[in-house]
């Protein structure tokens, strides 16, 4: 995808990460966490304009959770609350057992897509996602039995290696779809050239998503939308809607990108035109 | 047994929650829920290896830090 993709016009997919596994409440008391707050967020973040709803489980107390109980839960208050949108589980988590990682897959259906880190990256002083490849194999392997389509998550330029080495080793349904994802730590750092870069570091034919962390969440959907690529937002990645100042909801933040894309010159795809686009 | 100074709280300040949350009394804040399962000593976690504010808050404090993981066993 390139710069030739966005005059061409093609819909840009909006992705919603709408709670996440690192922070919670205790960041911003507007990030859902209980499966009917995910849900309802779910409903009006595809009112919005998101296609896709990036998904991770909380106990009840908002402690992360892999079970898969805790994501049939969410999935069900999504179902019956928004109308077509696309769930995508998360199989990320720092320092969790490999075969906790497998859970979210396992949900009734499964999730349309699911995220799949392509390598190790840190945070703090002592935690650590591993990400082995023998990891990566494994739970691409039960995508596959699955039918759930994966999304390639890149945090740096090693993991484009990555993307590679897994396109040798496995035979992945096309499109090859990676999301480019930029902050600090082991991290690509966020800065435009290296997103330029990345992009032109993807296997032939791949379509990309992007997000960067904190306040380059909407500076790096603003160049994805102008690469031809495709924006992922939400409170999972970034808590503010400018600096000093909470967001309100991941509505919010996706009505922003919206805007965005639309002065852009690009369509924003709704559920349906993102399957097609991804093969779903 | 998890971290000493690990509390469950529902409100601090200005922030109120529906259930209790975990508090760290070290740093005086609520914890990020990843980093409640270091708090709690979950899959490989340790907090006295692998929380840099538990290290932190034991180095400084009169008691010394073995002693601090020796009271938590």
């Amino acid at each position: 995808m390139s710069y030739e993709d966005y005059l061409s016009g093609e819909p840009v997919i909006v992705t919603a990460a709408l709670t996440g596994g690192v922070h919670g409440k205790e960041a911003n008391p507007n990030l859902p966490e209980t499966p009917e707050e995910i849900g309802r967020a779910a409903a009006a973040v595809e009112a919005a304009g998101a296609s896709v709803v990036h998904l991770h489980a909380r106990e009840p107390n908002g402690e992360r959770s892999f079970a898969t109980e805790r994501f049939q839960a969410i999935d069900d208050e999504v179902r019956r609350r928004a109308d077509d949108v696309i769930v995508q589980h998360s199989t990320g988590g720092t320092a969790a057992p490999n075969a906790d990682r497998h859970l979210p897959l396992r949900t009734d259906p499964p999730p349309e897509m699911a995220s799949l880190d392509m390598g190790p990256l840190n945070r703090y002083d002592h935690l650590t996602s591993e990400n082995t490849r023998a990891l990566v194999d494994s739970l691409h392997e039960e995508m596959r039995d699955r039918g759930i389509k994966p999304e390639l998550e890149v945090f740096n330029d090693g993991h484009l290696n990555e993307v590679h080495g897994l396109l040798e080793r496995r035979d992945l349904v096309e499109p090859v779809y990676a999301t480019l994802i930029f902050g600090g730590g082991t991290l690509t750092r966020p800065r435009p050239r290296n997103l330029f870069n990345a992009v032109s570091n993807l296997p032939e034919g791949a379509k990309f998503n992007t997000l960067g962390f904190g306040p380059h969440q909407l500076p790096f959907a603003t160049l994805a939308v102008l690469l031809g690529g495709h924006v992922r937002v939400g409170l999972e990645d970034n808590v503010y809607y400018r600096k000093g100042e909470l967001a309100e909801s991941n509505a919010q933040l996706v009505e922003r990108v919206v805007r965005v894309a639309e002065e852009l010159g690009r369509e924003v795809a709704t559920p349906a035109q993102t399957r097609e686009i991804l093969g779903l | 047994m998890g971290c000493p100074y690990l509390e469950y709280r529902r409100e601090s300040g200005d922030l109120a929650f529906d259930r209790e949350r975990a508090y760290c009394t070290a740093a005086d804040r609520f914890v990020q829920p990843m980093r409640a399962d270091i708090c709690n000593d979950r899959y490989d976690l340790v907090h006295s290896d692998h929380c840099e504010i538990y290290r932190e808050h034991a180095v400084g404090a009169t008691e010394p830090a073995d002693s601090a993981e020796e009271a938590d066993e």
